[in-house]
């Protein structure tokens, strides 16, 4: 394998691979990345077995070929690696990197024993336009669980009926949900749990003049491909809960806020609300078109006050403020309404005027 | 002449102790009847009384395992199918929520 290609090349290749590479693996290839050298692209690649990513580029290829060289050190070396062309050259395992008059060898793994990712040719296939999944994917993979315990919980649900695209996550505390309409995909139907890490590193690597993400799926296994990435992720296990019943129908109390607002005032509680036993935890009392949020803590006080337009009883509820600054961060919209049911039953918050996006938090029993 | 007549004074007794023996089974029929009437009505009446009591008593054995399960999630344990009888570890489930409002 002998390849010329410049510093940024490189750069970008590793980058965008490295999300995949495990960090944990009792498989030592896993720990690389694979460098394929083919006609004039060459492809970096690795897998922690959960996850694939493959990317594309353009390099000067005099002599085909491929090897796997050990992640961490490759990318600190090409990140420290002059602004110049860069010469790779394999000899058996070692890889000589040369730029100017330096070079430095590198010993490397055995391409034989790389995992080929799958390529998932027999999957039915859809189109979504980038701005719509990453919009989605903003909007509903922060919901989900972080936990490995509830694997289920760790993933969003993706489903796509026809015309109709739904996103939904949950950690049992909080839900959001998506819907969307997508154009000429009559007989599409897909049901299935994507791992959020996968969502996230996806909404991380779409970059804004990719206009459309090419999406395979099996029956156990996604791709995304957009740009020169291919990105490639099992689907979680299990059947995901029914949702629909756990959304409350009726409320009864209903209030228009401003989101900025909202967000400022329960972003200043949460600093004073931090250093409490009662980590975080944030009381809304609503009341004569006012919604007051006042904390007093070891560490000082805040009284804060918003006019609010009402309709309804009065009500005072406790929220985990981070989950209330979650949802309000990615709100796309100036105002929201919010429903309640009493301290005990879930708060509904929703963009107003918008019925594509819902947000179901549990309130906390606090003091 | 006379045998003929002594011969239907002799039906006439008889007739006349039949009447009696007849009156005297009446109240007895009339009774049986009475009975007979009571016990249907009762055996109709008493499945729809039944009924009732069951439904009341399952309404209640309900309310108790509804009271009962409210308390379980109150204590900080999932009612949910998903994780029933687990402990929640933040104190909340919107599933455990769904299914009591549900019940
Ligand atoms: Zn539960």
């Amino acid at each position: 394998m002998k390849i010329l290609c410049s510093k940024d090349i490189l750069q970008t290749g590793v980058n965008t691979v490295q999300r995949a590479v495990s960090n944990k693996s009792t498989l030592p290839v896993l720990q690389g990345i694979l460098l394929k050298a083919e006609k004039q692209t060459l492809t970096f690649c690795a897998t922690d077995l959960e996850i694939g990513i493959r990317c594309e580029v353009a390099a000067e290829i005099t002599e085909e070929g491929s090897t796997v060289v050990p992640a961490k050190l490759f990318s600190e070396i090409v990140r420290k690696l002059p602004d110049t062309i860069i010469s790779l050259d394999l000899n058996d395992d070692v890889l000589i990197i040369k730029y100017f008059q330096a070079e430095i060898s590198l010993k490397n793994y055995d391409p034989q024993e790389f995992p080929l990712l799958p390529d998932l040719d027999d999957a039915r296939f859809f189109t979504l336009p980038t701005a719509l999944l990453k919009n989605m994917i903003r909007q509903t993979a922060f919901a989900c669980a972080t936990e490995e315990t509830r694997p289920i919980f760790t993933g969003v649900l993706l489903n796509i009926d026809g015309h109709t695209i739904k996103m939904v996550g949950t950690d049992t505390h909080r839900l959001a949900y998506r819907i969307a309409e997508i154009p000429n995909q009559d007989e599409l139907q897909f049901n299935g749990l994507i791992p959020s890490k996968t969502l996230s590193e996806i909404y991380k690597l779409i970059r804004d003049e990719d206009e459309f993400v090419n999406i395979n799926f099996s029956d156990s296994q996604i791709s995304f491909q957009f740009g020169s990435i291919n990105m490639i992720s099992r689907l979680i296990d299990g059947q995901f809960p029914n949702y629909n019943q756990v959304i409350p129908k009726s409320c009864d109390t209903k209030i228009y806020v401003s989101v900025d607002s909202l967000l400022d005032s329960v972003e200043r509680a949460a600093l004073i609300a931090r250093d409490n036993s009662y980590a975080n935890i944030i009381r809304l009392a609503i009341s004569n078109r006012i919604l007051k949020i006042n904390k007093v803590t070891e560490i000082g006080k805040i009284n804060e006050k918003l006019d609010i337009k009402m309709e309804g009883k009065d009500t005072l509820i406790s929220f985990n403020a981070k989950f209330l600054i979650d949802v309000l961060k990615i709100i796309d919209c100036e105002d929201i309404v919010m429903e309640f049911s009493g301290s005990f039953s879930p708060g509904i918050i929703r963009p107003l005027n918008d019925s594509n996006y819902l947000y179901l938090l549990l309130p906390v029993r606090a003091t | 002449m006379r045998q003929l007549t002594q011969a239907f004074l002799e039906v006439e007794e008889k007739l006349i102790s039949l009447l009696e023996e007849v009156r005297s089974l009446m109240p007895y029929v009339q009774s049986l009847e009475d009975e007979n009437l009571r016990l249907k009505r009762e055996s109709c009446a008493l499945p729809e009384k039944e009924t009732e009591r069951v439904i009341a008593n399952a309404a209640r054995i309900e309310g108790v395992a509804h009271d009962n399960l409210v308390r379980l999630y109150k204590d900080g344990f999932h009612v949910c199918h998903l994780y029933f009888g687990q402990p929640m570890e933040a104190g909340a489930c919107l599933f455990c929520a769904g299914f009591l409002r549900r019940e």
